[in-house]
Formats: structure tokens, sequence, C-alpha cells
């Protein structure tokens, strides 16, 4: 009887083998090898990881000083990451004054135990910033459409790290998995703009993004009116760089449209007209 | 000459010394070491975005493999002391006199607590190296005060499982009672009184008193701290959290002896 285990062990790995050949078969076939295994493995739990790793992130931007899920946060309120990236960066000094959410000690021992973690707000500086950067990169392969990963990373990158290259590839990385992303590629047009100072190949991305904004409005997809405000102003700064007052003007009235400051941007459209009422300088 | 409440120094350090040599006969220690520099340096070796100046990630990985490490070690090591010593038979030649059964519990704490503090030593050594190569620094008073106190908790663990141990029968029983007790008191034990506050009414008095009678583990766990170079912690605070640690030995230890007092050592 014993005789027969390797040959009844030999029958099972024959089998397995068998069943789990398409499988892998179907893995190398994705499109991204990496991403299917995850999915195959953890499935949507993934979306739990990506998460947490994000408030890990965040955690890390506020060198620990995090709430866990046992203390109170105002409601709705929003990562301070977020906001800081991608969101209201003019909030961020006036946020890391604002009261704890730790309160004042209950009792004397919560007293005496916060001499054991951090308790001051604090946002993380010179190039620290850094040191969320392998949380946002897991984060981004847990669930690669949470948008707001990628928007975050390439701020940090491109803005303190000096570091627009890594941005981009991992913007790129973000678009490939969310081509429709009108935010990708906002801020992918702020690499060329601010960057790279390549205007002409930033404006082609904010008008494909305005595109993309436009068509998830179609769609009734209820897209982000704030972003396509950024959209718009960024545009205009790209028209102004290149010295085109005709797009401009066009851009500044599709602004005007949308934006609650109208006011001084009928200054700035006036500005424009003017700029195109001159006659252009005789060339040699 | 009563030996239960004389214990002699020397008793207590001849029991503590063979825990000792048997720790490191032991290959616990090894596989789990080899397992956090393996995994520490795995980790390490990645490179995020081309940048070769993070080093956070891979210090919070290392602290947190070198907790559960440790507390595998104390909680396993202790567990099984009394119940081993039991089923070897060797427990009887031991508590003839004039060993008595204090010296024997405060022997086998000592051993145990010590070689977690061996441990911790080799731990934070590699950690240290770890931290100096990657940030070119070591805060070498913060490391202390932060292995420390992780030392004093370790203390209040061991005295835990060597309760458990003349409690329950089988260690693997007590071992899984401790980790659960341990991880739970990391976990939430100093988030108890914002829960009572909540419940109020005699449920919230309760849970009020249960956060108070508790040792209050997560003090001392101050990874946060040393991830982020928070700098010192304050050193009143620091000789309270160790006395309030050694009162709470203390009381661990008495309860303990006083139930194995009264025990019948049998098979």
């Amino acid at each position: 009887m014993i005789r027969l285990l390797p040959v009844f062990l030999l029958v099972c790995c024959l089998t397995l083998a068998t069943v789990l050949d398409p499988q892998f078969e179907r893995w190398h076939n994705h499109e991204d090898t990496s991403a299917g295994v995850l999915v195959a493995l953890m499935g949507d739990s993934r979306r739990l990881f990506a998460h947490e790793f994000f408030a890990r992130a965040d955690a890390y931007f506020h060198s620990g000083f995090y709430p866990t899920i046992f203390d109170s946060q105002k409601p709705g309120s929003e990562s301070d990451l977020v906001e800081e990236s991608h969101a209201k960066p003019a909030r961020a000094k006036e946020h890391e004054e604002e009261a704890s959410f730790l309160g004042a000690p209950k009792d004397w021992m919560d007293r005496f135990g916060r001499n054991f973690y951090p308790v001051v707000h604090t946002h993380l500086h010179d190039g620290n910033e850094r040191e969320m950067l392998p949380w946002l990169k897991l984060s981004a392969d847990m669930d690669p459409h949470e948008i707001a990963t990628y928007l975050t990373a390439s701020y940090w990158l491109r803005t303190s790290l000096g570091q627009p290259a890594e941005a981009e590839q991992f913007l790129r990385e973000g678009l490939r998995a969310n081509p429709d992303s009108y935010d990708i590629l906002l801020e992918l047009g702020r690499i060329y703009f601010y960057n790279r100072t390549n205007n002409f190949v930033a404006r082609n991305i904010f008008v494909l993004a305005r595109k993309n904004w436009r068509r998830q409005e179609t769609a009734g997809k209820k897209p982000d009116a704030h972003s396509y405000e950024e959209i718009l102003g960024e545009m205009v700064k790209t028209d102004r760089a290149q010295g085109d007052p005709k797009l401009e003007l066009e851009d500044l009235e599709e602004l005007r449209q949308v934006a609650p400051a109208k006011e001084s941007l009928q200054e700035q459209i006036d500005e424009a007209k003017a700029k195109l009422a001159k006659p252009k300088p005789q060339g040699h | 000459m009563d030996t239960n409440r004389n214990p002699s120094v020397n008793n207590v350090f001849a029991i503590a010394g063979i825990v000792i040599k048997e720790m490191y006969r032991r290959k616990d220690f090894y596989v789990l070491l080899t397992l956090v520099v393996a995994l520490t340096l795995v980790l390490g070796s990645v490179s995020f975005f081309n940048d070769q100046h993070i080093v956070r990630y891979v210090k919070d990985a290392c602290l947190l493999m070198i907790w559960l490490s440790s507390l595998v070690i104390a909680i396993t090591t202790t567990a099984r002391q009394i119940p081993a010593e039991r089923e070897s038979r060797t427990i009887f030649p031991l508590l003839a006199k004039p060993v008595g059964r204090g010296e024997f519990v405060v022997g086998k704490f000592m051993g145990c607590w010590l070689s977690c503090g061996l441990c911790l030593l080799v731990f934070y050594l590699f950690f240290g190296l770890l931290s100096a190569s990657r940030e070119h620094t070591v805060p070498v008073l913060a490391y202390f005060q932060g292995m420390w106190l992780h030392w004093m908790c370790l203390g209040i663990v061991v005295a835990l499982a060597l309760l458990g141990s003349v409690l329950f029968t089988a260690p693997s029983s007590n071992a899984t009672i401790c980790f659960i007790v341990v991880l739970g008191i990391l976990f939430a034990g100093g988030h108890l009184n914002g829960i009572a506050i909540q419940m109020r009414g005699w449920r919230g008095a309760l849970v009020y008193a249960i956060y108070y009678a508790l040792p209050h583990l997560e003090w001392y766990d101050v990874r946060e701290l040393i991830i982020h170079n928070w700098g010192l912690i304050d050193w009143v605070a620091w000789v309270g959290a160790t006395i309030y640690a050694g009162l709470y030995m203390a009381f661990l230890l008495a309860c303990a002896w006083l139930v194995f007092r009264r025990r019948t050592v049998t098979l």
C-alpha cells in the first residue's frame, strides 16, 4: 500500500497542474500581471488595504500624530494629505494650527500616557515628504482606480521633492488604469507646464483633460466642477505663456461661465481684448 | 527556615540561569532573528520612486517585527516553564528544600525576563545598525529609552504568562489567552476611558474601573516616537512608567506565588 503513495501523489500533482495551468495562463495574458495576481488572490479586499495604506501615508505626513478608530473626527473632514496636496494647499498652515483631535486629557492616566506618543500636530517638510511615498505606491498597487493616490504622490514628487520624471511615470501608470481621468491629466499637464516649461504639450494635455471632463458631464456622471475650473485656469496660464491672446480670451470666456470670481475675470478678459486689439509688430 | 517567605537570591539566580541557558540552546530566537533580519533587508532593498533616502517605512516594519517576535518569545518561553518542569518531573527535586515555591516562581520570572532582555539587546542592536546605515545618525538615548520601556512591557507580559501557567493546565491555552489579552490591551487599553464616558451609568463605571485596573502596556509601545524621530521622552515620565511596570510585575508575581503555593504539584 505504501508503495502506491508516490504514484497517488504524482497523480494529484498532475491533476493540480491541469487545473492551475489555465489559471496561470490567464494571469500572464492579463494586461498587468501583478494586478491580475493581486485581484485573483485578494479580490475586493485589496481596496480595504489600499485605504489603510493611504491612511498610513497620512499618518506619516503627521509624523505619527494621527487619530485611531477610537478617536473622534469632524464629520465630513477630508484627509489633510489630500487637502494639502491637491484640494486646498493654501489652507495647510491654517490647518496645522487647528486644535488637536485628542482634546483635553480625560484623566491623570490619559495625561501621563500622552508622554509616550506624538501629541503635536505637524506636517512633514524639507524633503521629508518622501517618507510617505512607499505607502502611496502600495496603496496604488492595491487599488489602481483610487485617483487621489496618484495625485497626492505626484504633487509631492513634482513640488517639494523635485522629481517630475518619477511623478510623470506614476501618473502615466494611473492613466493606464484610469484612461478617462481628467484629474490625472490635469496633474500631468502641470508637470509639463511648471516643471518642464513645455507650454505646447501642457496645453494639449489640459485640452484632453477638458474633453474628458465634458464627456463625463454629458454622460451624466457629475464630474467635479472645481476640477473644471482648475483645468480652464491652467489653460489660461499656458495661453499667456505661449503669448496667444486669442486662445486666452476664448479660455477666459469659458472660465467666466463657471468661476465664482467673475469680476476679476472680467478685468483679465478686458486685458486680453486690449492685447488682441493692438496691431502686431511687423516682422523683418 | 521558611524559604517561601525569605527567598534566597542565590536560588533565584540559579533557576534564572537555567532558564537563560535553555533559551540560548533553543532555536526560537535564532529563527525569529533571522526572519526579522531577512525581511527587513528585503524591505530595505525595495526602491520607491528611485529615492534612496526613504527610511521610515523600513524602521516601522523592523520595529513591528521586533515587537511581535519579542512577544512570541516572552509568552511561549514563559508559558512552557512550569508545565515542562512538571512533565519532565524535574519540579519535584527542584521544589525540595532549600528551594521554595516563591524562589521558584521568582527564579523562573527572572530567567524569562532576562532572556527577553538579551533578545531585545540583539534586536535593537540590529535596528540601530539599520537606522545608522540609512539615516547616518543613531539617537542612542532615544533608542535606549524605547528598548527599556519595551523590556518593562515584556516584564509585565512574562509575569502575566507565569500567572497563567499556574492557573491553566496546558501551555497552549495559556499562551493563546495571554496573546489575546496583551494584544487587546495594546490595541484598546488606552481608549477604554473614552468608551466608558460614552457608555455612562454603571456600565460606564465598570469599563472605567477596568481601564484603571488594566496594566497600560500601550504606554511602553513608543514606536511612533522612534520611527518619526520625535526625540527623548520626558525622563520623569520614563521613570514613572518603570515604577508602574515594576509594581505590576510584583503584583502579578505575588498572585502567581499565592496560587502556586497552595497547589499540589502532581503529574
